[in-house]
C-alpha cells in the first residue's frame, strides 16, 4: 500500500514537471493581460459614473470636469433616498430568501426530468415575464388596494415576487439531477435521516447553483422598476427615486447610482464565496 | 462482529412500474459472503437497491438477524452500501468523508476523525486523511467509499459492481482487500456482479440471476461444473451442450481433450490465441465442439484431430432442455 501513496505523489509531481516553472508563469501572466482587459472594460463605465457624481460643473467639450464637489451626494441624501434604499433592501432580501424557498420543489421537479411535458409548467413560470412589469404591478395594485396591501412593504414584496420566481427557478433547476439525487442515496444508506441530509448532503451539493440563483433574484428585485412603481406609491424603492434625476440632475443621478451600485457589488462577493466554499 | 443472516421471502419490485422482482425468495447466511450474478438488466441491482431500502417493496418481507426490515428506512436499516460509482462529497476532504456514518451518529469531530483514520488505514490508504477527493484515482476514490461503509460499522454490507470501474491490476487489488476485511469482521455481505470470474473469486456463495429470478444458489464449483440448466451452464461459459438421447450433456471447454487416437474426429474451423490458452472451435459431423488447449500443442485451423471428451467431466443436466447444439 505504501508504493500506492509514492506512486500517487509521484503521478503529481510528472504531471506538474513538463510544463516547468516557465510555462506556468507565461501561461499566467496572459490570463493576468486578459483579466486587467476585462476588469478595464467594466470599470471604465463605472469610473465615468464616479467622476460625475463628484463633478459639480461638467460642460460638454472639456474631458474633465471644470469644478469638483459633493453637491450630488448632498441633494441624494437629502431626499428619500435613505429610506428608498433601505426599502429595496428590504424587499430585495425577503423576496430572494420567499423566491428560494417556493421555488426549490419546482426546480427539483424540472431539474431531476420528472414531468413528462415541462414545457407547459416553463411556460406557467415565464408568463409574468412575457407581460411588462408594469401592467402586472398595476393589475396587482387594484387588488392590493382592496386587500391593504398597497403601498406596504410585503406588497411590493408579493409584486417582485413574480417577477424574481421565475428567475430563480430557472437557474436553480439546473443544480438538480441525477448527481444530487445518487448523493442522498449514498446519504440514506450511511444513516442520515432527512434533515442531516439534507444539511450534509443536499444544501452543499447544490450550494454553488443556490448561490447563482439568489444573486440573480437579488438583482432583479432590487433594480425592478415597473411594478415598484404601481404598487409602491408612497413608500419609494431606489430605481423609483434615481430614475427621475437621470434627466434633470445628471449628478445627483451618478450619486445615487453609485448608492445603487453598492449592494449589488457585495451580494456579488457573497454569493461567489458562497459558491467556492459551500457552507 | 455481525451475525445477522439476510433473509428475502417472495419479494415484489417493480422499479418505475415494471415488475421486475415477482416473488423472488433469497437469502444471505450470517458473516457469509454471497455473490449475486448475472446479465446486466436481470435485476440484480433492483434486489440490491430493495434490500437497502431504496425501492419500495410491493410485496413480500426482508430480515436481517432479528429484525424485520419492511417497514424500516434505509437509514435505520444498518446496512451499507457501496456503489459501482464512489459517490464521495465532493466539498469535504477524505477523512470527513469517511466519517459521515459517525456524523450521523453524532459522535463528536476528534472521535469521528480519529475512527476516519483507522479505517482509511484499513484500506491501505494511511496518510491520505486531509487529501481532497476530487485529486484521488478511481480506485482510491473506491477504497475511500469502501471505509466509509465500514465506518458505519453495518449489520450488513452490499457491493453493487464495486470493481467494474477499475482497471484489471486494480481490480485485483481491490478485491483482495474486500475479502480481507470482510473476513476480518465477518461481515455479512452481498456483492452484485455481472463478471462469472470475479463471482467465483469473491463468493462463499454464488446466486445466478436470469430475469428477474434466482436459477441456482450454491457454491461456486457447482455453478461452473454442475448446472442446473442449459441457461446457467451457458452464463457460466459451458460452450458445448451436447445433445445426447433425450438428455443434454454438458462440458466445458478447458477439459476437452486432443487426442490423435480418439475415434470423436473434428475438423478445425477457427483457433484464436487468447493470452494463455487457444480457443478451438471443431466441427465433429453436425455437433459444434469448443475446445481450450494450450498454445504449445494447439493445431492450426482445417487440420483434422481426435477430440477426447473425459467421462469425469461430462454433466447431464438435470432438466433436459439444453437446446440442440448445431
Amino acid at each position: 500500500m505504501a508504493s500506492a501513496v509514492t506512486l500517487g505523489r509521484l503521478g503529481r509531481g510528472a504531471r506538474r514537471g513538463p510544463g516547468g516553472p516557465f510555462g506556468r508563469r507565461g501561461r499566467l501572466s496572459a490570463t493576468a493581460l486578459g483579466g486587467a482587459a476585462l476588469a478595464a472594460l467594466f470599470a471604465f463605465p463605472l469610473l465615468a459614473l464616479v467622476v460625475r457624481a463628484f463633478a459639480n460643473a461638467w460642460r460638454a467639450p472639456a474631458l474633465l470636469p471644470q469644478e469638483y464637489g459633493t453637491r450630488g451626494l448632498k441633494v441624494a441624501f437629502s431626499g428619500r433616498a435613505l429610506e428608498a434604499f433601505g426599502n429595496s433592501l428590504a424587499v430585495g432580501v425577503g423576496v430572494t430568501l420567499a423566491a428560494l424557498v417556493i421555488g426549490w420543489p419546482a426546480a427539483r421537479v424540472l431539474g431531476e426530468r420528472r414531468l413528462r411535458r415541462p414545457g407547459l409548467v416553463f411556460l406557467c413560470l415565464a408568463m409574468p415575464l412575457l407581460v411588462p412589469s408594469y401592467a402586472t404591478g398595476t393589475g396587482l395594485t387594484e387588488w392590493f388596494l382592496r386587500l391593504n396591501l398597497a403601498d406596504t412593504l410585503p406588497g411590493l414584496g408579493l409584486a417582485h415576487l413574480v417577477v424574481v420566481l421565475p428567475y430563480c427557478v430557472v437557474v436553480l433547476l439546473s443544480g438538480f439531477g441525477p448527481r444530487v439525487a445518487e448523493l442522498e442515496e449514498m446519504g440514506r444508506t450511511m444513516g442520515l435521516g432527512p434533515l442531516a441530509r439534507f444539511r450534509l448532503v443536499t444544501l452543499p451539493a447544490v450550494g454553488p447553483t443556490l448561490a447563482a440563483a439568489a444573486f440573480l433574484g437579488f438583482l432583479v428585485s432590487w433594480s425592478e422598476y415597473g411594478s415598484s412603481l404601481a404598487v409602491g406609491g408612497g413608500r419609494p424603492m431606489l430605481p423609483v427615486v434615481l430614475l427621475p434625476f437621470v434627466r434633470n440632475d445628471p449628478q445627483v443621478a451618478a450619486a445615487l447610482a453609485l448608492l445603487f451600485l453598492a449592494p449589488a457589488i457585495a451580494a456579488l462577493v457573497v454569493t461567489t464565496r458562497a459558491a467556492r466554499s459551500p457552507l | 462482529m455481525s451475525d445477522a443472516a439476510l433473509t428475502c421471502t417472495d419479494l415484489t419490485v417493480c422499479p418505475g412500474g415494471n415488475a421486475v422482482l415477482r416473488g423472488l425468495s433469497f437469502d444471505v447466511p450470517a458473516g457469509s459472503r454471497t455473490v449475486l450474478v448475472g446479465p446486466s438488466g436481470a435485476g440484480k441491482t433492483t434486489l440490491l437497491r430493495a434490500i437497502a431500502g431504496l425501492e419500495p417493496l410491493e410485496g413480500g418481507a426482508i430480515r436481517l438477524g432479528e429484525r424485520d426490515l419492511s417497514r424500516v428506512k434505509p437509514h435505520q436499516r444498518r446496512i451499507a452500501v457501496v456503489f459501482q460509482e464512489p459517490r464521495l462529497l465532493p466539498h469535504l476532504d477524505v477523512q470527513d468523508n469517511i466519517a459521515l456514518p459517525l456524523r450521523a451518529a453524532g459522535t463528536g469531530k476528534g472521535e469521528r476523525r480519529a475512527r476516519a483514520r483507522e479505517r482509511l488505514e484499513e484500506v491501505g490508504l494511511g496518510g491520505f486523511h486531509e487529501r481532497d477527493v476530487a485529486g484521488l484515482s478511481g480506485g482510491e476514490q473506491q477504497r475511500v467509499a469502501l471505509a466509509r461503509a465500514l465506518c458505519a460499522a453495518p449489520d450488513l454490507l452490499l457491493l453493487d459492481e464495486p470493481l467494474a470501474a477499475l482497471d484489471p491490476n486494480r481490480r485485483e487489488e481491490l478485491r483482495r482487500l474486500i475479502v480481507r476485511l470482510q473476513e476480518e469482521r465477518s461481515l455479512t455481505t452481498l456483492v452484485v456482479t455481472h463478471d462469472r470470474a470475479e463471482a467465483a473469486e469473491l463468493g462463499h456463495r454464488v446466486a445466478l440471476m436470469l430475469e428477474g429470478r434466482i436459477v441456482q444458489h450454491d457454491e461456486p464449483r457447482a455453478l461452473f461444473e454442475r448446472p442446473v440448466s442449459a441457461a446457467v451452464a451457458r452464463f457460466f461459459g459451458v460452450a458445448n451442450l451436447i445433445a445426447d438421447g433425450s438428455g443434454t450433456l454438458a462440458i466445458r471447454p478447458e477439459h476437452v481433450q486432443l487426442d490423435p487416437d480418439a475415434e470423436l474426429r473434428a475438423v478445425v474451423t477457427e483457433a484464436v490465441y487468447t493470452g494463455s490458452h487457444v480457443r478451438l472451435v471443431l466441427q465433429a459431423g453436425p455437433q459444434r465442439i469448443e475446445a481450450l488447449v494450450s498454445p504449445a500443442d494447439a493445431p492450426a485451423a482445417g487440420q483434422e484431430v481426435g477430440v477426447h471428451l473425459p467421462a469425469e467431466h461430462l454433466w447431464r443436466l438435470p432438466g433436459g432442455d439444453g437446446t440442440k447444439v448445431r
